[in-house]
């Protein structure tokens, strides 16, 4: 698993101008008992990670226009929104301010890094679905698989923040479980929908959730 | 009245008399005694069936009405009420007796007509005999109750299908049948559809199938199915009715989980209709297919349906169906394309003659793609082999591959569409040997074989050992000529080729591409990359031209060449070699460059023979050969010309140089004719330069281009000639005519001038007419007073007295007598000043008409003509001739000079007066005679006689002779003041006398 990861960072680096360091962290991150045994500044993995957020963040309402776009009326009429749907495999980002503020670090890391881990593998079924669903859409598949190596890639710099910050990195866990392969046209698309929607709800959370923890650990 | 079979075992117990017969081929007839009716159904107890058949003896054949085989109806059942169980049943027209234990019993079925049938108890009373009248029309056919023996459905197709069995068996012969199977929906039991389905009984028990589909997918609402029958029997002739309806059965499906849209992800022909429906426990506020907005079909419950007519075409990812309510929205989604359209353009073919490609285009597209996109499959018919296109092409890209079979020629491919819509194909049968295309040659390469001819060679993948290749080679020479070759080469199995191309130009840049195809063509490959070739060099094929001249001092001869045109080099040409030879020595110049094309050799004049030869790296080329003392010859063209402009006098000509080849020599010099001249005249044909109309310019620099020729007439055709010429001679002429333009302003100038002038002097004349109305009123029009009133006639005794009383004496105040001039010399000369240029200094040039008058005019004032005289010779003859005339005051001219003697026939000399008078007679072809007189009658002034007989006698006078008649009146002769002029200039004016109006003219000029 780690070395999937790694590689997936890879394909990231070539694919965006993401932070080159980045895949430097995780190599750090991978290859513990090699690393210095002085502890990293948590600093620069949160700003670099924030960085990915503010850019994810600028991309995710164009995913989300994009993909609403190729899935047919209702779905592509303006102002189109459905907050009924939701997924049960996929953990919602709406929380209340007090409890979210009132958080610890590692347990907002936790979720937030929790949340990514089910988007990247439901971005993962959402690009299948849609390989079906508008095989002639080759602008919906890219952006979608962008988006799942950006989400990916943010799992990495968390990764390394609560490796600065000495916390525990939660085990990887099949989020998805068994997917429901019958499942029909239309409820792949709403699928697609609440996975797009959730990304972008997800990503406007990390920006929150890395931009408390900058003011905490300044550079 | 109809019973059921359990009724009719209750009314039997009862003590009803009922009479049971059954059959179709046996029947059960139900009646009471009193009041009913019987009734008659088929049988199908299976205590009937152990009932005796009863054949009837006899059976009427001769009935009209009944078929043949009446008798096969069999047995009649008769019933007898349970109480009576022993009964005697008796059929007076049979007259036969059946003995029942039983409350039926069976019956033959009937013949026509009608038949008594009475009931005995075994152990009864006689008076409980019942007796009735039973008649087959009398009775009902009402088949049994059909039952539906299975009740199954396809909820993918929406079908349901209904199994039963018809129990043909019972009737013994053949009967249409028609079946009504009525479908119903929801718990309410809506009926949706009532049809018919015919069948017949053949006498079996036989299982009949029917489907029916749904517009409503059998998912959305439970769907209830009965039926019932209607058995047509011919041979019946009671009544027919409906058989009673089978029991319900019903198709109903639960779905595993709610909410649930029906159908799922289902793919339907563009333009059909379709339902869809939802199955869920919420209320459901709105359907909308698409972007269209649906009406509910309300279900049971609150399962609802819409339905939607005319699908268009769907987009990729499909067209939504989605359901909406409070808390959720619900959908599915519906694919509308269209079945695979006919593959078109099916078309197999190979490159290699290892692979056959066939590509085609799909036609109409379907709509329809990912998962429901069209699969093609290949089949070759008489190998039975297929290729699938693999299912994941996602590039557009219709075409498949098919391996060749080994020593197969010939293939019958069928490409079979197919998707969920349907299936289409298409097929071709190909000789696949005139089908290669083949691939684009490589390793294409030129190699030299000599200067003139080149090998190709280029390698093509395939086995083309079977066929013959046809190759076309484009040459393409220094990007000028392309010429195409075919060349056909025999083919190999995965080889390289070669050929060879002759013909070619030494030293010369060549393009070569090829291609290729087979003999039996079917495509060219593309071209080859271009190969850019330069041949080797080869000897230059000729030598250069050459030409020579005398140097200036006559000492060397100068030699000159031109360069060799590049085809004629076939090489580079490196150097020259000059030689001269004579008999006696040769003189050679050797390697000189290329660049210099002249060379200087020291010559006396002898006969030499001069040689060039021009060479390259690979030789030399033949000589060229010259004689040192050949004569240049002339150019054999003239130059082109041109007019570049003309004006009124002038034009500009402008000429081309005569290009080296034409002009043989070295030019000299040009030579320009031009002259008048008109086209088609062939004034210059000759071109004499003698001409003096003609003329030439000869133009010796020879640098000069133009030439301007001035002073020209306007508006005149010019004959224009150019030709050039060397020291060999004038070459030939090249002429043009030109036309000058007009010059408009001398034009002008030449109409205005003469207007101007004739409006100036009628202005004067004018004038002057004005200003001397008076006087050219008594001029021409004196009164002329009547002679006898005249007191002048009596002049003889008081002429000059001055009676003012006479008027002519008035008009005439000049009364002295011209005697007395002759007395008075010394006014003569001032009259000559005033008069000195008088009319005679112009008289030559004037008209002779005014001259004569002049004359006249003069001849009455005697002294004075005498003085005007001498003016004209004192212009010419001086002033001594003036003396003499003046001295002379004579009448006749002493002195006439032979000019005058001349002018004086032509009537143009006023010098002589005198001899005028006459002379203007003559004029008028007078006779010499007349002249005499005339003279003579110069004097006679005075006498009267004269006078009188001239003017009115005179048969040619002339109206100016009459004014000279009229100015001869005695009264003027006798003015005395004419005679007296005043010393003033202006002295004529205002003298008044005998001068005519023409002295205005004459004045003129003096002004």
């Amino acid at each position: 698993m780690n070395e999937l990861i790694g590689k997936q960072d890879d394909e990231l680096g070539a694919d965006l101008w993401f932070p080159l360091p980045a895949p430097l962290c995780l190599l750090t991150l991978l290859l513990p008992p090699l690393s210095p045994a002085a502890p990293i500044s948590p600093a620069e993995p949160i700003s670099q990670a924030y960085s990915l957020a503010l850019y994810m963040q600028k991309n995710t309402s164009a995913l989300l226009q994009t993909y609403l776009q190729y899935q047919g009326s209702p779905f592509s009429d303006p102002g189109f929104s459905a907050p009924e749907l939701q997924l049960s495999s996929l953990p919602s980002a709406a929380i209340s301010f007090k409890i979210w503020h009132a958080l610890e670090d590692g347990e907002r890391l936790n979720r937030a890094q929790g949340a990514f881990l089910a988007l990247t593998q439901h971005l993962q079924l959402v690009g299948d679905d849609q390989t079906d669903l508008n095989p002639d859409s080759p602008i919906l598949l890219a952006q979608l698989g962008a988006a799942r190596l950006r989400a990916q890639g943010l799992l990495g710099n968390m990764a390394a923040i609560m490796t600065a910050l000495g916390l525990p990195i939660p085990p990887e866990e099949d989020t998805l479980g068994l997917v429901p392969f019958g499942a029909s046209a239309f409820e792949r698309k709403c699928r697609g929908y609440v996975v797009t929607r959730e990304y972008g709800h997800w990503t406007d959370r990390a920006v929150r959730d890395l931009a408390l923890l900058k003011t905490k650990y300044p550079e | 009245m109809k019973l059921s079979r359990k009724e009719q075992a209750e009314s039997a117990r009862n003590g009803d008399q009922t009479h049971l017969w059954e059959g179709v081929g046996k029947w059960e007839i139900v009646w009471t005694a009193e009041t009913g009716q019987p009734r008659a159904r088929p049988a199908f107890q299976d205590d009937l069936h152990r009932l005796r058949r009863y054949i009837l003896p006899g059976s009427s054949m001769t009935s009209r009405d009944r078929p043949l085989d009446r008798s096969l109806y069999g047995s009649t059942t008769l019933r007898a009420p349970a109480p009576r169980a022993a009964a005697l049943l008796r059929l007076r027209g049979f007259h036969s007796c059946y003995r029942s234990e039983k409350t039926n019993t069976k019956i033959p079925a009937l013949l026509p007509g009608d038949h008594e049938i009475s009931i005995n108890p075994l152990h009864g009373s006689r008076s409980s005999i019942s007796r009735f009248i039973l008649n087959e029309e009398n009775i009902s056919l009402i088949p049994d109750t059909p039952e539906i023996l299975n009740l199954s459905a396809d909820f993918s197709t929406s079908t349901i299908h209904i199994k039963w069995n018809d129990k043909g068996s019972v009737f013994p012969h053949h009967s249409d049948v028609i079946w009504q199977i009525k479908i119903l929906r929801k718990k309410k039991m809506e009926i949706v559809t009532l049809m018919t389905h015919n069948t017949t009984l053949n006498g079996k028990d036989t299982v009949h199938q029917w489907s029916w589909t749904s517009d409503m997918p059998l998912e959305c609402v439970t769907h209830f199915v009965r039926m019932r029958c209607y058995v047509d029997d011919l041979h019946f002739s009671g009544h027919k009715e409906w058989s009673d309806w089978s029991p319900v059965k019903n198709i109903s499906w639960s779905p595993d989980y709610q909410p649930k849209v029906i159908p799922k992800d289902k793919v339907i022909l563009v333009g059909s209709d379709i339902t869809v429906c939802c199955i869920i426990q919420e209320k459901v506020i709105s359907a909308q297919f698409g972007k269209e907005m649906c009406s509910l079909i309300h279900l049971d419950g609150e399962n609802v349906a819409i339905k939607i007519y005319n699908v268009s075409v769907s987009p990729t990812s499909g067209t939504n169906v989605v359901f909406t309510t409070d808390t959720n929205m619900v959908g599915t989604v519906i694919f509308a394309g269209y079945p695979p359209d006919i593959p078109q353009k099916l078309n197999c073919e190979t490159r290699d003659l290892k692979e056959i490609i066939c590509t085609w285009n799909p036609g109409r597209p379907t709509g329809l793609l990912g998962p429901h996109d069209t699969n093609y499959t290949l089949f070759e018919n008489f190998s039975g082999q297929n290729v699938k296109r693999a299912e994941d092409t996602t590039n557009v890209n219709y075409q498949l591959f098919f391996q060749m079979i080994p020593n197969r020629e010939i293939y019958n491919f069928t490409l079979k569409a197919h998707n969920p819509l349907g299936q289409s194909e298409s097929t071709v049968l190909v000789n696949i040997t005139e089908r290669v295309y083949p691939h684009t040659p490589t390793s294409f390469k030129v190699k030299d074989i000599n200067s003139t001819a080149v090998t190709l060679s280029w390698h093509l993948p395939g086995s083309f050992a079977k066929i013959n290749l046809l190759c076309q080679i484009e040459i393409t020479k220094s990007n000028s000529v392309q010429e195409l070759q075919n060349v056909t080469v025999k083919g190999l199995e995965n080889s390289s080729y070669l050929i060879t191309v002759g013909k070619l130009s030494p030293y010369t840049n060549y393009t070569f591409r090829i291609r290729c195809s087979t003999e039996t063509f079917w495509k060219w490959s593309s071209w080859t990359i271009e190969k850019q070739h330069l041949t080797t060099e080869a000897i230059p094929s000729k030598g250069p031209d050459t030409w020579r001249e005398w140097s200036s001092d006559g000492r060397n001869l100068i030699i000159y060449w031109k360069p060799l045109p590049i085809n004629e080099a076939n090489g580079r040409i490196l150097s020259y070699n000059v030689s001269c030879s004579s008999d006696e020595e040769t003189q050679s110049l050797s390697e000189i460059p290329d660049r210099q094309h002249k060379a200087e050799i020291q010559l006396d004049k002898n006969d030499y023979i001069i040689s060039v030869v021009a060479k390259n790296s690979v030789g030399s080329s033949p000589p060229s050969k010259i004689a040192s003392m050949e004569i240049p010859n002339a150019p054999i063209v003239a130059p082109n010309f041109t007019v570049e402009d003309t004006s009124a006098d002038s034009i500009l000509v402008k000429w081309e140089d005569i290009p080296v080849e034409e002009l043989r020599g070295f030019l000299r010099g040009y030579l320009f004719y031009f002259g008048k001249g008109e086209r088609g005249t062939s004034k210059m044909r000759g071109l004499g330069s003698d001409r003096s109309d003609i003329k030439i310019k000869n133009i010796t620099d020879i640098s000069q281009k133009t030439l301007k020729i001035a002073d020209l007439q306007g508006k005149t055709s010019y004959h224009l000639v150019l030709r050039a010429y060397t020291d060999g001679g004038i070459g030939p002429e090249k002429s043009m005519y030109v036309v000058t333009k007009e010059n408009s302003v001398g034009l002008i100038i030449a109409i205005l001038i003469p207007v101007a002038v004739a409006v100036i002097v009628g202005v004067v004349t004018s004038i002057l007419c004005y200003r001397k109305r008076e006087w050219i009123k008594e001029t021409f029009y004196p009164d002329i007073p009547n002679p006898e009133n005249c007191k002048a006639l009596q002049f003889q005794k008081s002429v000059c007295e001055g009676n003012s009383a006479l008027k002519t004496l008035e008009m005439n105040p000049c009364t002295p007598n011209n005697v007395e001039v002759l007395e008075t010399r010394s006014v003569v000369p001032k009259i000559e000043d005033t008069e000195i240029i008088s009319p005679v200094a112009e008289h030559p040039e004037d008209s002779s008409e005014a001259e004569p008058e002049n004359h006249v005019v003069v001849s009455y004032c005697p002294p004075i003509i005498e003085e005007e005289i001498p003016n004209p010779v004192a212009d010419e003859a001086g002033g001594t001739s003036q003396v003499i005339y003046i001295d002379v005051q004579s009448m006749y001219q002493p002195q006439a000079k032979p000019e005058e003697q001349e002018n004086d026939s032509v009537g143009g000399s006023g010098y002589k007066p005198q001899m005028h008078l006459p002379v203007t007679s003559t004029v008028e072809d007078m006779t010499a005679e007349d002249d005499l007189d005339h003279t003579a009658g110069y004097r006679p002034q005075a006498n009267v006689n004269t006078w009188n007989l001239v003017s009115p006698d005179s048969p040619r006078s002339t109206d100016s002779n009459s004014e000279i008649v009229s100015f001869g009146s005695p009264c003027s002769i006798n003015s005395r003041q004419f005679l007296l002029p005043p010393k003033d200039e202006d002295s004529p004016k205002s003298s008044g006398g005998g001068w005519s109006f023409t002295n205005f003219f004459q004045n003129k000029p003096n002004d």
